[in-house]
């Protein structure tokens, strides 16, 4: 443990991605008091007016704040991303863990299952299912969570099969551990880490995702912001008020690029060989 | 075409009547023949014979290749194409047509009286599958006087009878055998090859992507100007807008944002020449009436206190509009200037709410009665930004009265079949496209309520469908008049619906295109007149 975080410290462009996420989560939390704007009330005098002293980042075409609409639109990736990417965990680790612990057909029916779920592009699923059901934060969450499980589902089996093959699972065997138990408090454990860097590295992809699908008008309902809605608005009056692109933009550049390095930086320090290529 | 479900994209089915406006003016420059304009359109064609189609784009190319025997001249009125000239019986049940004596379809061969009977037939016939029956069903029955003569007997009078036969009159000698068979829509000349009698003649199809016309050098009325026409098939108004830029279309409309905010630059300026007129299109706010708490005039009348219609006007059409008071556009015939108004009053509006029964609120400001409090659900479709928009600014000035709105948005298509027409709403932001007659029996009649119907919000009120029927069986103006402006009286009491504001149709075409007389009809009505001066061409063709 001690290694592990010696070799992420070392790391400067982790470090770097770690401070600007935990930055943005504090601003998500704290947008009701940074927030200088009501960001759902229309202001029509004050449309797309350019950034100044009282609008930092100028105003969207129903003439609201955009600063105000992007901290509470941080809320929207941010929750996105934990919470869909904790479903998309508990599932993958769940079906995982079963398929790596017992083999033989649950293995081959776990799998083929995963194999169906990859074969459909993921976005165009979401899109269909996003079709019959009424778009909201909460149906979005779930949707992202429940098509992106597959990646944590393979790597949860793969460190189960040689894990279950190790002597200490053996021998909690041998003096009767139940199955729950060793997955549990055994196997489990060990196999956190490449969990881990998933989670963090599904982090960003889900924000992106539901920035997609905002911006297609599927994500969520006016007059809630979400970066990618903000960025749909843009798209129209680019021309003539580039703040309403360039902000939303650059905020979904630099979470995604900021839990990539992160993630990355975890994925490298938790590994001993690049650990010790690193020394 | 009385009335059609304004679609989705903005302006997609105006209908450019009344009071136009015209930025510079054109010098005047000697005619010439030749070039081509390509235009625009935001979706294919569903056919090539648009008496048994309903979409604007089929409408919009069919009429450069079909006649009707009467058409709308600048002013809206009514002015012969294939007919030289009509005469209607007092009685209004004898209308007697004399045809051009040298109309000819695009195939040689002369147009006579027959093939208006060929029409009517067409029209009435059970298997054609076509939504504008109901103005051939009124007809007793049509007779071939002489080959320049047509003789129609109408069973009761019918105050659109001389506007319905402004639809396109189709050739017996080629579409005979599939009209009696019931495969109109099949017939070849629906997507390659239609043969009509217009100015512009079809030369070449590509499905999805663009269709070409040619100047029908025999054409009555002298051969159109320019020689050929493309319809380029862009559909996305960001698309067209950005070819528009690129000159790779030459005409083309404007959303309210372009047109003010976005097109202002002197290179743009003096590409293109930009029109505005009062739209043929209205939005409004719609309730399900058999919703108890919608079915309260004064809820209905404190929601129309509570918007602020010259903020939605400027602040989605950037000014570009006029503010609605009923179903009918300012300054056209039937319009009636004097009803009652509701102008942004909250304490008006918190009062008739008060009378209602919703007086208390609860813990999140919300109006409560009966326990419970009052929110509902606003749906609009997809893909239009002004009535998301609008739906937006609804939501901000109801939440100050204490009602809750949540918006959503769903794709054109599944709103329209799965929600509109099933009745599965609370409240919607739609709009009607309306054309020159005021008959807008589909629309309010109670009679219109069944699923396919175009009376959405279940509206029912007895003096409304009298007056509705009164003023389509009549077939005097004076008396027509009369019966409609009561009903805008009752409709501006009753608010069925919140009125919004009707949006300028805003227009642009290349100003080498020259011959453009905006009125109160649009731009589009003397398209064969439009020329480019020959120093300005830009293409050669034939």
């Amino acid at each position: 443990m001690h290694a592990f975080w010696r070799s992420l410290a070392r790391n400067r462009l982790a470090i770097a991605g770690g401070v600007v996420v935990v930055c943005l989560v504090a601003a998500a939390l704290l947008a009701p008091a940074l927030a200088p704007w009501d960001p759902h009330r229309p202001s029509i005098k004050q449309a797309l007016a350019a950034p100044s002293a009282a609008h930092p980042l100028g105003t969207d075409q129903l003439g609201r704040d955009v600063l105000s609409r992007m901290l509470y639109g941080a809320r929207v990736s941010l929750a996105v991303g934990f919470v869909s990417v904790g479903i998309a965990t508990i599932v993958g680790l769940i079906l995982g863990s079963l398929a790596g612990y017992h083999g033989g057909t649950v293995d081959a029916v776990v799998m083929r299952f995963v194999d169906l779920m990859l074969v459909f592009p993921s976005f165009f699923l979401l899109l269909a299912v996003l079709a019959f059901l009424r778009p909201s934060i909460w149906t979005i969450m779930a949707v992202i969570g429940l098509t992106s499980w597959m990646r944590v589902a393979r790597l949860v089996r793969a460190e189960f099969l040689t894990l279950k093959e190790r002597e200490f699972v053996i021998w909690s065997h041998a003096i009767g551990a139940s199955t729950l138990r060793i997955i549990w408090r055994h196997i489990l454990p060990n196999a956190i880490a490449p969990v881990l860097v998933a989670m963090t590295l599904g982090i960003p992809a889900a924000i992106l995702t539901e920035s997609g699908l905002s911006f297609l008008g599927l994500g969520v309902q006016p007059p809630h912001a979400s970066w990618g809605n903000i960025l749909n608005e843009g798209k129209d009056a680019i021309e003539i008020a580039w703040w309403l692109s360039f902000y939303p933009g650059l905020a979904i550049l630099v979470t995604v690029l900021s839990y990539n390095l992160l993630g990355e930086g975890i994925r490298d320090a938790l590994d001993p060989r690049l650990r010790q290529r690193g020394r | 075409m009385a009335v059609l479900l304004c679609a989705a994209v903005v302006a997609g089915c105006s209908n450019d009547l009344d009071g136009a406006e015209v930025p510079g003016g054109g010098a005047p420059a000697k005619r010439a023949y030749g070039d081509t304009l390509i235009e625009a359109l935001l979706a294919d064609v569903s056919g090539l014979i648009p008496n048994i189609l309903s979409d604007s784009p089929s409408y919009e190319v069919g009429g450069l290749i079909y006649n009707g025997l009467v058409g709308f001249d600048r002013d809206l009125n009514l002015v012969g194409e294939l007919a030289e000239s009509w005469s209607f019986s007092t009685d209004c049940l004898d209308l007697t047509f004399t045809l051009r004596p040298n109309a000819t379809w695009h195939d040689g061969r002369p147009f006579t009286a027959d093939d208006v009977l060929f029409t009517y037939e067409t029209m009435v016939h059970p298997k054609t599958p076509t939504s504008n029956r109901e103005s051939f069903k009124v007809i007793e029955r049509v007779d071939v006087v002489g080959p320049r003569t047509v003789h129609i007997r109408y069973s009761k009078p019918y105050a659109k009878a001389l506007q319905s036969w402004g639809l396109s009159v189709l050739p017996r000698h080629v579409l005979e055998p599939y009209v009696r068979d019931g495969k109109l829509r099949e017939a070849p000349q629906n997507w390659k090859d239609p043969v009509g009698t217009g100015p512009y003649r079809f030369a070449e199809r590509r499905a999805g992507e663009k269709i070409v016309l040619v100047a029908n050098r025999a054409y009555f009325a002298g051969p159109p100007y320019i020689s050929r026409v493309v319809y380029r098939i862009i559909p996305s108004q960001p698309t067209i807008f950005l070819e528009l830029k690129a000159k790779g279309v030459d005409a083309g409309r404007l959303n309210a944002l372009q047109y003010a905010r976005q097109t202002n630059y002197p290179a743009f300026e003096k590409a293109y020449r930009k029109y505005r007129h009062a739209g043929g299109g209205y939005t409004y706010l719609g309730f399900n009436l058999k919703d108890p708490r919608f079915a309260d005039r004064r809820v209905r009348q404190a929601i129309a206190h509570a918007i602020d219609k010259r903020e939605l006007i400027d602040g989605v059409l950037f000014g570009l509009g006029r503010d609605a008071t009923g179903p009918y556009k300012p300054g056209t015939w039937a319009h009636n200037p004097n009803v009652k108004t509701y102008p942004h009053d909250l304490a008006r509006a918190r009062a008739l709410l008060s009378e209602a029964g919703w007086k208390e609120k609860n813990a999140e400001g919300l109006l409560v009665k009966d326990g419970k409090p009052f929110t509902f659900e606003l749906m609009t479709n997809q893909g239009n930004e002004e009535r998301r928009k609008v739906a937006e600014i609804v939501q901000a000035s109801l939440r100050d009265l204490g009602i809750g709105v949540e918006i959503r948005i769903i794709e054109w298509a599944s709103f329209i079949k799965e929600y509109v027409k099933k009745r599965r709403f609370e409240a919607i932001v739609l709009g009607w496209g309306i054309g020159p007659d005021p008959d807008q029996y589909e629309i309010w009649h109670s009679s219109k309520t069944g699923p396919d119907d175009l009376n959405h919000i279940s509206y029912a009120n007895p003096e409304v469908d009298d007056r509705l029927e009164k003023g389509r069986s009549a077939c005097v103006p004076a008396e027509r008049v009369k019966h409609y402006h009561r009903l805008q009286e009752i409709l501006a009491e009753d608010q069925p619906v919140v009125f919004l504001y009707f949006g300028d149709a805003l227009p642009v075409v290349s100003s080498r295109v020259h011959g453009i007389v905006p009125g109160p009809n649009g731009i589009r009505y003397n398209f064969p007149e439009w020329y480019v001066p020959a120093a300005l061409h830009r293409y050669t063709s034939g």
